[in-house]
């Protein structure tokens, strides 16, 4: 009888144990599963994401179309320089700047008036790459602001004489001043006929965003780093040249040099003029900014 | 018990640096495009795929460690990125290359005087360590993954 008894017993003692390891079992393969499902979902959301970020990202900054986006008369591959001087003209200089470069803007002080000169005298014709690259750095929009301002004058024909005026009025790298899109249309104000509807709504509705991601696109994959870069008949010429360092006095040498037994382009005086003082020309107003 | 309260703050710690270093990338493809095609490493045709994605890669790492779903996983592939990028800044480093490392947003190239190499390396490598503890000690309070299977009791036989 204790024998039957505690047979019985180990008997019920092994099932219940049998049951616990069972559930046991079961439990695991259910932590497992859900272990899994978790990984599972875990990479499931990391390749959605890059997906479609990839597709959101394309999507967004693809669709430069030179013929609708570029301003009137820009040339080059795509149309993304704006030539200021005649086409014709035995040299041509190259200028990448950003709007917001102080770099740029002491090139400009020291050198704008010989540049100008040049053009004037039909030596050289002068490509603008608009870079805005600074924006990405110093944060802001007043690289993108001012290079779109420019395609807009551009397209009104005065790109040069507003070219002129930003870098007399340029506020401080660290000054975001141009993201505020009234800045620059009072800057429009000094070039006359300049300040039209047409302009204001163009700079204010970005009507050149394209053109001026497309000009920045190109200046990435140019591999110059910096700007400004100058190029004269595609060689640097900044800070220097041939070992010489560049001034005024060395860039009509230079140009000189290029041009021997070339004939500058001739050029009606009316238009030598222009080119050669455009309305900024040595005299920078008061920065709006009040910086 | 405290491993899995450590384990939340890493894991919170990590989420932030990811959510940061990928938001700051998201607004400007063409500048994240960049920060990638200055390292001279990978061919033009790869520079926009990478530059576009990686941002979003970080944000859905972010998201994954804030709410503790498949926590190992994400550290796991955490750890895979930061070693991708100590060895991508080494290597511009030992090339010469004057660059930001674009970490954080921004990126491009940068005056020699600039560059802070060292700094960018060591940073990683103070986040290298946080995915390891977690890829290690995934378990962690407030996660999805412990509510979906939850932490044994601490008085249960």
């Amino acid at each position: 009888m204790s024998l039957m008894s505690q047979k019985n017993d180990d008997g019920k003692r092994s099932a219940r144990a049998k049951m616990l390891e069972e559930r046991a079992k079961q439990d695991a393969k259910a932590r497992k599963v859900r272990q899994l499902a978790a990984i599972g979902v875990a990479l499931a959301v990391i390749v959605v994401a890059v997906v479609v970020g990839i597709l959101i990202q394309s999507n967004r900054s693809s669709g430069y179309d030179a013929a609708k986006d570029a301003p009137a008369g820009a040339v080059g591959n795509n149309k993304l320089l704006i030539p200021v001087g005649a086409s014709n003209a035995p040299s041509t200089l190259t200028i990448y700047e950003d709007p917001r470069c102080p770099a740029c803007e002491s090139f400009e002080s020291g050198m704008k008036t010989t540049v100008n000169q040049l053009l004037g005298q039909g030596k050289i014709q002068v490509q603008y790459h608009i870079a805005s690259f600074i924006d990405r750095h110093d944060g802001g929009k007043g690289s993108k602001n001012g290079a779109n301002a420019l395609a807009c004058a551009q397209n009104a024909g005065l790109f040069h004489d507003y070219h002129d005026v930003l870098y007399a009025n340029q506020p401080q790298e660290t000054d975001d001043a141009w993201a505020n899109k009234t800045v620059l249309i009072g800057l429009a104000k000094q070039v006359p006929g300049l300040d039209t509807p047409t302009f204001e709504s163009c700079v204010n509705d970005n009507s050149f965003g394209n053109w001026v991601t497309a000009v920045q696109s190109d200046f990435d994959k140019s591999g110059y780093t910096s700007t400004p870069t100058v190029l004269l008949n595609g060689t640097s010429a900044y800070p220097t040249y041939n070992n010489e360092q560049i001034s005024p006095a060395n860039l009509i040498k230079w140009v000189d040099a290029a041009n021997k037994g070339k004939q500058p382009a001739s050029i009606p005086s009316a238009s030598a003029e222009a080119l050669a003082s455009p309305t900024a020309h040595n005299s920078p107003a008061p920065s709006p900014s009040g910086s | 018990m405290i491993t899995a309260w450590i384990s939340t703050a890493v894991r919170l710690a990590l989420a932030v640096v990811w959510a940061w270093a990928g938001l700051a990338k998201v607004s400007d493809p063409e500048a994240a495009a960049q920060a990638v095609r200055v390292y001279r490493i990978l061919p033009e045709a790869l520079v926009k795929p990478i530059g576009y994605g990686m941002p979003f890669l970080e944000i859905a790492l972010a998201l994954l460690l804030l709410v503790g779903l498949g926590t190992r996983i994400a550290a796991i592939v955490s750890g895979l990125m930061l070693l991708v990028y100590i060895g991508a800044i080494a290597s511009v480093w030992a090339r010469g290359i004057s660059i930001d490392c674009g970490c954080f947003g921004g990126g491009g190239a940068v005056a020699a005087s600039r560059t802070a190499y060292w700094q960018e390396i060591l940073r990683d490598c103070a986040f290298l360590l946080l995915a390891g503890w977690l890829a290690w000690r995934p378990r962690s309070r407030l996660s999805l993954d412990n509510w979906l299977n939850p932490l044994p009791a601490p008085s249960s036989p």
